[in-house]
């Protein structure tokens, strides 16, 4: 199968599942029933950004899902593929906002899920100035506990915001880690879907510092690639659906390393076997370029740990 | 997105109408009226089916004279015509790769000629078993030349340089006797089966036509490049511009124009020289400009980013400006046109080597061992013509684009090698090509070649098949006209990323490189058979399944049809947008445009319908993935 049609497939699956969900929820509740995330000027911000329009209830989703079908072109070329990957996200962003009908409260400690405007405004100057060198978003489990926590620590290090998708939350977790926004390490989900998350973090940013304007999906697309210095690891085994969000990722400018075999595009999709090069490979394939200087210190040291709390005992 | 806007035919074509306004004015004639003095065409020679190879004839064939005198059907008689039309221009280039390997064996510390690429010199030493421990590079640079010179009449054995071929293509060629043997040998033995009463066999004649086609492409060709390289640097990518607006009225414009670069190289040298710039300001100048006209403006350009004034069909157009005080030429291409037409300007029209004279000109007799001062008297006798221009005369298009050329095979690695992961890739290989190429990014590659044609509105079919080839993520790879004409319209700008397809606009953008990347002159088409054979030995596929062709839209010379048969060779499929003479066979039809493929792995496909044509491009292409299943 051509990595296209793999992408074209996962694009389907969420398609389908998000039409169901939608009809479910219209027949639930009615197709005037609000929808949105809280905390946030930019409804759903993904579909805000790309298309211009903003979703306030459930109707609108509906057609919001044919203006969706319509970025879903089948030609072998890759702004077909890069579409489909932008529907996909668009398609996981209806999804995720579902879950949050009725002022429901979906996520549960440790996942943030929807991240709110204060924080990006918050996570905004130290992009800007760089303090904050790059946002990781890891997807699926490492391999080993010991390698999913070495990882994060490594970016952790460095400075690099790291978000957290599926199975590495627990992982991390088992390693006794401390996650969190004080300490630049965001579990989202453990849905593949909760990556939409970080990619409203980028896309907000366009919107807020980058002063695109909704519904410019070019200027979107090429400031997230100059300007957001996201990467994506994504781990094996990788589905479709997983392949098709790479894809939306690769389309914002982000690259996406993985340890499956998997086709390679320079720069782009890049395969890695060795997770404890994740780190070198993701930084040089998005040029990040860091200079460390070493403090010979017997504890981490790193802006990143700047927020953190210390508790009694 | 900035300023950047493509130059249209229909522009190019309002500059030259009001150029030959100041023709009229002066009484030139002009291609464009002799093209209507020749038409229509006759039908016989068009077929192909007209012979006068011997005195029994002119013979040609109808349907009441189906056969020759001697008996020939119209199968033969197109065959041989089609088999000496490849001998004229594998001789051509192979003589033109000839000069440059004499032109080595000249190279001295001190002289006119030096060694500039040394690496390259060492590498092809070692391709001939030139000993090179512990020897002068110049003892070592003779010899190497040396070993070249030999290639064109050995013996025994094959060409050396077929050696870089994949196996899968090279075993294929020998198996079916279309391996090239010695250079010469090829074009003679080619003469000598197009004899009369030698070969009528259309099977026969179309292998041959290969073989000497590949005598050309992977011997005299190559030899050509390689050649220059080392003598004159191996090209990396530079910025110049083109089309006639890069002449500049206040200066000394001297043009070269034709395709051996030991001249146009040393014209440039002193052109660049302190005491000429000097010598132009004492007549009035203001400096020299040195600009180029087809495959030695596509070698200075690419070495030294000199500006390229035009193509083919633009070579009157030099002369027309009113502003060319010579136009330096050396072999092949050149209109002897050029000789009345200078004498209605005060252009001096300069000719230079004994292969190429022609009347109404100057002839300053060129050689490698009297190349400096030969030179610097050509750029004295320009300089000192300016104050002969008549100023009311004089008339430059305001039209130029910006370019960035000289791709060489080792430059696009060195691109290729800025987009690889140092924690996963290596290094100086075509593979990240080949991925954007298995993933789909890019759908494939294409080799734009070949001349203008009047039959074809010309530079048309250059730019609108480039232009949606590059909007279908298709790279192209273009030398020769075809290269000038997409640095005119501004395919050759960084900036035209923005009217590619988005898979190969964002290669452009991470790998820093234009849409349509310029690989050279017309010898440098061996540069593209390199490349191909690298794609095939980094990819493990075999040359003619990979998802690449050629295309020659706008063809016209005999070595455009030594190229094809080339190319062909080498497995690669070729697109004509002109007709080879060989309509009154149908035998010979079938040959070339299907029966090679049994024999090569590729035959070629001729569509006068330029907007059908790219079209079969591309489809073929995609026929060629999915039997990849890529």
């Amino acid at each position: 199968m051509t990595l296209f049609d793999v992408v074209f497939n996962g694009n389907d699956t969420v398609y389908g599942l998000t039409e169901n969900a939608v009809d479910a929820a219209i027949a639930q509740h009615g197709a005037d029933k609000a929808v949105g995330f809280p905390h946030t000027a930019y409804s759903l911000p993904c579909y805000y950004a790309v298309t211009g329009t903003k979703i306030e209830k459930l109707g609108d989703m509906k057609d919001a899902l044919a203006v969706i079908k319509s970025l879903m072109t089948r030609e072998k070329r890759l702004n077909d593929a890069f579409m489909s990957g932008v529907a996909t996200a668009l398609c996981a962003e209806l999804i995720e906002a579902l879950k949050y009908i009725d002022g429901a409260t979906p996520y549960e400690e440790p996942c943030y899920g929807h991240l709110a405007d204060a924080v990006i405004r918050e996570l905004g100057v130290p992009l800007v100035t760089g303090d904050i060198p790059g946002v990781a978003v890891i997807l699926g489990s490492a391999p080993s506990t010991e390698e999913a926590a070495a990882l994060v620590k490594s970016y952790q290090a460095q400075g690099i915001l790291v978000t957290l998708v599926g199975g590495i939350i627990d992982q991390v977790a088992e390693a006794g880690m401390k996650t969190g926004a004080n300490v630049r390490v965001i579990p989202l989900g453990k849905d593949v879907t909760s990556v939409i998350h970080v990619v409203s973090v980028a896309v907000r940013a366009a919107l807020i510092f980058g002063n695109v304007a909704p519904g410019d999906a070019a200027a979107l697309m090429e400031y997230t690639f100059k300007r957001v210095p996201a990467f994506v690891n994504a781990f094996a085994p990788l589905d479709p659906v997983i392949v098709a969000c790479g894809a939306g990722a690769i389309a914002l400018g982000f690259p996406v390393i993985t340890n499956e075999e998997t086709f390679r595009v320079p720069k782009s999709l890049i395969v890695q076997k060795d997770v404890s090069k994740f780190n070198a490979t993701s930084l040089e394939a998005r040029d990040i370029k860091i200079k460390i200087t070493n403090i010979d210190i017997p504890v981490a040291f790193a802006s990143a740990f700047e927020g953190e709390i210390i508790r009694r005992g | 997105m900035g300023n950047f806007k493509l130059t249209t035919v229909e522009e190019m074509e309002a500059a030259t109408n009001k150029l030959l306004e100041t023709g009229a004015k002066v009484g030139a004639d002009a291609w464009q009226y002799r093209v209507k003095n020749q038409t229509p065409h006759c039908k016989f020679g068009e077929q192909g089916i007209c012979c006068r190879i011997c005195s029994m004839g002119p013979c040609r064939i109808t349907p009441k004279a189906p056969r020759g005198i001697c008996g020939c059907d119209a199968h033969g008689i197109v065959g041989r015509n089609f088999l000496k039309f490849t001998a004229g221009g594998a001789a051509t280039h192979s003589d033109h790769g000839r000069e440059i390997c004499h032109t080595l064996h000249c190279a001295s510390p001190d002289g006119a000629y030096k060694i500039k690429d040394e690496a390259k010199l060492l590498k092809l030493a070692k391709e001939f078993g030139v000993e090179t421990e512990g020897r002068d590079i110049y003892e070592i640079a003779h010899e190497t030349a040396e070993a070249g010179l030999m290639e064109y009449g050995k013996p025994f054995g094959y060409q050396k340089f077929t050696e870089r071929m994949p196996a899968s293509q090279r075993d294929r060629l020998l198996e079916n006797e279309m391996l090239p043997r010695a250079i010469d040998r090829e074009v003679s033995s080619s003469l000598h089966m197009a004899h009369m009463g030698c070969s009528s066999l259309p099977e026969a004649l179309v292998k041959q036509s290969v073989r000497c086609g590949m005598g050309d492409g992977w011997g005299g060709s190559m030899m050509g490049t390689e050649f220059s390289d080392v003598l004159f640097g191996t090209p990396k990518p530079i910025d110049t511009e083109a089309n006639l607006g890069v002449m500049v009225a206040e200066n000394v414009n001297i043009v070269v124009h034709g395709h051996d670069p030991s001249l146009s190289e040393m014209i440039c040298e002193y052109a660049d020289d302190p005491e000429m710039i000097a010598y132009a300001k004492e007549m009035g100048a203001k400096g020299i400009t040195v600009s180029g006209v087809c495959c030695t403006s596509n070698e200075v350009a690419m070495r030294r980013g000199i500006p390229m004034a035009g193509n083919f069909l633009q070579q009157e157009n030099v002369v027309l400006t009113g502003a060319c005080e010579a136009i330096v030429v050396d072999v092949q291409c050149i209109f002897p046109a050029l000789g009345p037409l200078s004498k209605c300007f005060h252009t001096k029209f300069i000719t230079t080597s004994p292969i190429a004279q022609m009347p109404d000109s100057e002839f300053i007799r060129f050689s490698a061992e009297t190349a400096a001062e030969n030179a610097k008297l050509i750029v004295k006798t320009a300089i000192e013509n300016f104050k002969n221009r008549k100023p009311e005369l004089v008339y430059i298009p305001d039209m130029k684009q910006k370019a960035t050329v000289g791709y060489s095979v080792e430059a696009i690695v060195k691109v290729l090698d800025g987009v690889t992961n140092s924690q996963v890739d290596e290094t100086g290989t075509t593979k990240p090509l080949l991925e954007c190429i298995t993933s789909g990014v890019i759908r494939g590659a294409v080799a734009m070649v070949g001349c203008n044609n009047p039959k074809i509105r010309p530079d048309y079919a250059h730019i609108e098949l480039m232009k949606k080839l590059i909007a279908n993520d298709i790279i192209v790879i273009a030398s020769g006209c075809s290269a000038q004409a997409a640095a005119k319209a501004g395919l050759m700008d960084k900036e035209a990323k923005n009217i590619c397809g988005a898979g190969l606009k964002r290669v452009c953008e991470l790998a820093d490189i234009p849409p349509v990347l310029h690989m050279g002159s017309c010898v440098d088409i061996s540069r593209m058979m390199n490349l191909a054979a690298e794609l095939s030995k980094d990819s493990g596929i075999p040359i003619y399944q990979l998802p690449v062709v050629g295309c020659a839209p706008e063809w016209m010379s005999e070595k455009a049809v030594s190229i094809g048969n080339y190319v062909v060779g080498t497995g690669i499929d070729t697109f004509l947008g002109v007709d080879p003479y060989v309509a009154g066979s149908d035998q010979m039809a079938a040959l070339l445009t299907d029966g090679l493929r049994k024999w090569t792995g590729a035959a070629y496909t001729v569509e006068k319908d330029i907007d059908k044509l790219v079209d079969l491009m591309i489809e073929r292409i995609e026929e060629k993935r999915e039997a990849l299943g890529i």
